[in-house]
């Protein structure tokens, strides 16, 4: 069991490790302007400025605050949208690169099911996810206490860890798209193409008779905001992560048990 | 029971149809060749026999199990080598790496023997590896845990000729100790070599099955002459000499090119000797006889169109 899971995992191993890297000087960065930032406008006067709809999609509820200025410059960008949109196109990769590229056939030759391969390749997509969770909020903690804007511990913990369900519920939008394209170019662009809409929809339709359409997006069920301004989560959000992980893993296995590859 | 038992296999891309109503049997312990040009469906079958596509209609059988049942073809797949017909592999990892995986999913208590006899550099990727090495590296993974049914898709395309020899004898020992070999080929003389029986495959259907020899003196030699005296067109009046073309070389003068050659060449389907008898008289230059290509095979006796 899980010897694809480790194989693949290893092979992810190293670009977790520069991904981890990268988002953390992102979020030294956004740690180190936020002095000046906060000087400059003291208040929340700029954000009076900006369009209801632009605080929407960016989910700015106050820069008055370190956590707050975190909530949106690296949480809603860097977690939600780039490595929400990472995870999508890394987890497309997974089933249609081997298709495109003839190693399916010499992996399926084993004695191992089709359903088994979809759960282990989607299992080693959890390296990327969990390794990138872990060097930034020892960067945030440390650099928080650096400015004098000391962040709590249990919620730059929280707020990490709540992403990981978040990341693998958009890594399993991916997962369907690679078991339903097989060709991986496609796969990774209707993969990008469908978290970004599932994004602008929750984020756009908020507000409107509509907003019920959000609930199909993984975003509405991870927030930043609440995590680091209130210091709760909601447990139900949680659920429904893990269930729409579930379902989709479950889905991508279905489709491919079925597939001509 | 049979290794491998195809009824009505049909599999069908749209318009195309790649596999037309396949039926035939693999016996236990036989090397079986699958033969026929390239776009034949040669492929498509063995890929339904592994259930890497579904067929459209009828059924197939490896060791006993129905392809089209997951779990029951899992069980056979414990005993089953396969070899693709491209490489297939992971190239960022080593040769090693592969190896290894496959052996943690399937076994590998052959691994050391096979290495001896074909030894791809497992500590390079397999990025950087020929298709020769890749080709290795294939056969290791197909055999390592010592298969009874190797099913194998033009496994010596990329081998050089030595180890295209090692290759056949290797197969050779394989079915001394009991095993199925099933494998395709465009190339007749590599299943000339080997091969018990002959499944030929054109456009989808199956054409002929039988044993190689009765095959092989079906389908001929190609033989070419060059003559350093011309040779009456007429000493090549004899049985079984079809297609032949002759010409005079230009620094031969004198030569009626309608009676008289110094070049030539026929396909043969007779008694060599008669050929050799008739030449015996006149010096040659060089004389080759060589297997007829598949090609002209199925021009010849299966009313082969232009398109093979």
């Amino acid at each position: 069991m899980f010897e694809i899971a480790r194989y693949e995992g290893r092979n992810r191993l190293k670009g977790s490790v520069y991904l981890s890297i990268g988002m953390a000087l992102l979020a030294a960065m956004v740690v180190w302007v936020y002095p000046s930032f906060s000087g400059a406008f003291g208040g929340d006067e700029l954000l009076e400025a900006y369009p209801e709809e632009m605080l929407q999609v960016f989910r700015i509820e106050t820069m008055t605050s370190l956590e707050g200025f975190l909530a949106f410059e690296l949480y809603t960008f860097g977690w939600i949208v780039l490595l929400g949109l990472y995870v999508a196109y890394v987890a497309a990769g997974t089933v249609a690169d081997d298709v495109d590229r003839g190693r399916m056939d010499t992996l399926l030759a084993m004695p191992i099911s089709r359903a088994r391969l979809v759960a282990e390749k989607f299992l080693a997509v959890g390296v990327p996810i969990v390794v990138v969770n872990l060097l930034t909020p020892i960067v945030l903690l440390v650099g928080s206490r650096l400015i004098d804007e000391p962040l709590a511990v249990a919620d730059v913990v929280a707020v990490h860890l709540l992403s990981i369900p978040y990341l693998f519920a958009c890594a399993g939008i991916g997962l369907v798209c690679s078991v339903v394209f097989d060709r991986v170019g496609v796969a990774q662009r209707a993969a990008l193409g469908a978290t970004f809409a599932l994004f602008l929809v929750e984020s756009l339709l908020v507000e409107t008779d509509y907003a019920e359409l959000g609930a199909i997006a993984p975003m509405r069920y991870y927030d930043p905001n609440e995590i680091l301004l209130d210091g709760t989560f909601d447990p139900v959000g949680v659920a429904v992560l893990v269930g729409m992980t579930v379902a989709l893993l479950v889905a991508s296995q279905l489709l491919f048990r079925r597939a001509d590859i | 029971m049979a290794a491998i038992e195809l009824e009505g296999l049909t599999k069908e891309y749209g318009d195309v149809v790649a596999n037309d109503s396949l039926t035939f049997t693999v016996e236990t312990g036989e090397i079986f060749g699958f033969l026929g040009p390239n776009g034949a469906g040669k492929t498509t079958t063995i890929r339904t026999l592994l259930g890497f596509v579904s067929p459209t209609a009828g059924t197939a059988r490896v060791l006993g199990r129905d392809v089209a049942e997951e779990s029951a073809l899992l069980e056979a797949k414990r005993r089953i080598g396969y070899l693709s017909d491209e490489p297939g592999f992971d190239e960022q990892r080593t040769g090693a790496d592969v190896l290894d995986l496959h052996a943690a999913i399937k076994g590998d208590s052959r691994r050391a023997e096979l290495l001896e006899l074909f030894d791809p550099p497992l500590d390079r990727r397999v990025r950087e590896y020929s298709q020769g090495n890749a080709r290795k590296l294939g056969i290791v993974t197909a055999f390592m845990h010592d298969p009874d049914l190797a099913i194998l898709d033009e496994p010596t395309n990329g081998l050089d000729p030595l180890m295209r020899q090692r290759f056949a004898d290797f197969l050779r020992a394989e079915r001394q100790r009991g095993a199925t070999v099933f494998f395709s080929s465009h190339n007749l003389s590599e299943v000339r070599r080997l091969c018990d029986r002959v499944g030929i495959i054109r456009e989808g259907a199956l054409v002929t099955i039988e044993p190689v020899d009765a095959l092989l003196r079906r389908s001929g030699k190609v033989i070419r002459i060059r003559s350093a005296e011309p040779i009456p067109t007429d000493a090549l009046g004899i049985e079984g000499v079809h297609d032949l073309e002759t010409s005079v070389a230009d620094d031969v003068d004198g030569v009626d090119p309608s009676t008289a050659f110094t070049e030539c060449l026929f396909t043969f389907t007779g008694d060599i000797n008669a050929v050799l008898d008739r030449l015996g008289e006149y010096e040659l230059i060089d004389l080759s006889i060589e297997e007829a290509p598949l090609e002209d095979v199925f021009m010849r006796f299966y009313g082969g169109t232009d398109d093979v």
